[in-house]
């Protein structure tokens, strides 16, 4: 409809000519902007992570591997790097099976007040900070927290159960900073599911249970991949909950980059060894989940 | 619940109550698991206690008057506003004119350009801070405040390209070829017709990019001059050695400014474009 109007409309033959570079243009600032305060800077942090020096302050540095042959050859850092994984792992698992039964009930609402409700009961976490809702995490379940003073008061335990400073409270609050992001990727993915196929399965003799599990879960299952590559890519890469949720007692990948510039042992070349890490994990992550989002999309996974 | 939509053949299994309780119990036991910890923090900020106590022993406002007495979290706090106001300004006029030339400039490249304009919505903040401060680092400007902003931009120039580009792809052209037929000029018409219908689009990416900067920690971590902190960093550093309610206090008043803007700029600026369509 557009197009033909369009064409009917944009018969003078000037005007296309001269908008498009004029727009064009306006990419300008914001390549500028990204070119020098995006690339660049991640640029030199990968050629930092390779030398052997600053080469500001000494122009007579060489090429070395030896900040990754640290990273590979030292269990403490590979220790690290697994500990890193398995949070995510867990974090997404969990997000998974809590973030579907919401984003199931959001795209299933029919009432628009409800639905709006749902919405904004997923995404007001979002509107909050990291610092303020680990926090929120670390007043429930401290060993003098809200959870061990009920499990006490309810004579459950006579003593706190760690509930925090361990990778279960670490894994809860990751769980609950990052389940938004789980909920909206599968809404949108269950939303475009027809409901009348779990209709026709239920019409055909199917229960409840059977037409969700091979009609409507198989078809969600690119949501499922999308959600949990993105909340697994946003949960390696947290620092604040792993930190005050593990009390120093765990230690992640962002955790040990963060080290490297801020303690006694000023360091560039090895964070930015991790770093870089961290960006080919993230990367591969990235192009895994945008080519799954344009398959269930048809095209335009960018937008 | 779909159940009670078949049109069909309706009856053939009514939907026993029991499960369809389920779900739902299931489900408002997960948005209590969502509600939950920001229900606690706002407790907290009124409970006299200077220590975690359930239920809270009375009401009070002695939290709020320790925030806003103390020097530290007022000129982090003065500096995280400013920082997000100015962020907003910087990524709505720089990322609405990349979005306008995404859409409509016919760029060679347009999809590689869009994916390198949206990548710090999914890589790490950090690496974002950490590549800005090793460049500050070699560059020998020590840590400014410019340097500061444009880190928040650059993360906050996704938002608002995303909601743009979202309005430009359902807009209809040939609104702005009428008002270029009745004879206004490129200017006008772009005054005139384009902004006030991508507004919505702009608008909301303005929001988030506010709500981002304000709320930004792993960036501001590497970029931020000690003594000079934006207020998660502050809360954050508080955090690791008291743990009194001042930061369920300072909580509260970061949760009602991120509401805050939301509605208002919703009310307001929403309201405004009922009026003048």
């Amino acid at each position: 409809m557009t197009t033909l109007s369009t064409a009917v409309i944009a018969a003078p033959p000037r005007r296309p000519r001269r908008r498009r570079p004029l727009e064009g243009l306006l990419v300008v600032p914001a390549l500028l902007l990204f070119g020098g305060f995006f690339v660049l800077p991640l640029a030199v942090v990968l050629l930092t992570s390779l030398l052997t020096g600053n080469p500001v302050a000494n122009p007579s540095v060489g090429f070395t591997l030896r900040n990754y042959q640290r990273l590979v050859g030292d269990d403490y850092y590979l220790e690290v790097l697994w500990t890193t994984l398995r949070l995510g792992l867990l974090t997404t698992v969990a997000a998974l099976l809590i973030g579907y039964p919401l984003a199931h009930q959001l795209a299933r609402l029919r009432t628009t007040l409800w639905r709006t409700l749902l919405l904004m009961a997923v995404l007001s976490p979002m509107l909050t900070g990291i610092v303020v809702r680990t926090y929120a995490w670390m007043t429930l379940l401290s060993n003098q927290g809200i959870v061990n003073t009920a499990l006490q008061a309810l004579g459950l335990t006579d003593k706190p159960v760690g509930l925090m400073y361990n990778e279960l409270g670490t894994v809860i609050a990751l769980v609950h900073i990052y389940v938004p992001f789980m909920v909206l990727t599968l809404t949108g993915v269950i939303g475009r599911i027809d409901p009348r196929l779990e209709e026709a399965a239920r019409s055909l003799g199917a229960g409840k249970l059977r037409g969700f599990l091979e009609v409507t879960l198989p078809l969600s299952l690119p949501g499922i991949v999308a959600g949990s590559l993105l909340v697994f890519a946003l949960s390696i890469s947290a620092y604040v909950t792993p930190i005050l949720m593990g009390g120093f007692e765990i230690i992640t990948l962002p955790i040990l980059i963060y080290q490297q510039i801020s303690g006694s042992s000023f360091n560039l070349g090895f964070a930015g060894a991790l770093a870089m890490v961290l960006l080919a994990v993230s990367l591969l992550l990235v192009v895994l989940y945008s080519r799954v989002m344009a398959r269930t999309a048809g095209g335009r996974a960018w937008r | 619940m779909t159940g009670a939509m078949t049109g069909t053949r309706r009856g053939r299994r009514r939907p026993t109550a029991w499960d369809v309780v389920a779900y739902r119990t299931v489900n408002a036991c997960l948005v209590g698991f969502l509600l939950l910890p920001i229900l606690v923090v706002l407790l907290f900020s009124i409970n006299p206690a200077p220590f975690i106590q359930f239920p809270p022993h009375g009401v009070s406002l002695r939290w709020f008057v320790k925030f806003f007495n103390s020097r530290d979290f007022m000129a982090s706090f003065r500096l995280s506003v400013e920082l997000a106001l100015l962020t907003v300004v910087g990524a709505t006029v720089i990322g609405t004119m990349a979005a306008l030339a995404l859409v409509r400039g016919r760029l060679p490249g347009a999809g590689f350009l869009a994916a390198l304009f949206l990548s710090p919505l999914m890589l790490p903040a950090m690496l974002t801070g950490l590549a800005l401060f090793q460049l500050y680092v070699l560059l020998d400007v020590g840590r400014p405040f410019w340097g500061l902003l444009i880190g928040h931009i650059v993360i906050a120039i996704p938002y608002v390209i995303r909601t743009t580009v979202a309005v430009l792809h359902n807009f209809d052209r040939s609104l702005e070829e009428a008002a270029r037929n009745l004879g206004a000029s490129e200017l006008v018409t772009f005054r005139e017709v384009t902004l006030p219908l991508i507004r919505p689009g702009v608008i909301a990416g303005a929001i988030f990019a506010f709500v981002v900067s304000f709320d930004q920690f792993p960036l501001s971590l590497f970029l931020v001059n000690p003594g000079q902190e934006t207020l998660p960093i502050t809360m954050f550093n508080y955090l690791r050695y008291d743990f009194d309610p001042t930061i369920a206090a300072a909580s509260t008043v970061s949760i009602a400014l991120s509401l805050a803007v939301v509605l208002l700029l919703e009310r307001t600026v929403g309201l405004q474009d009922y009026v003048k369509l």
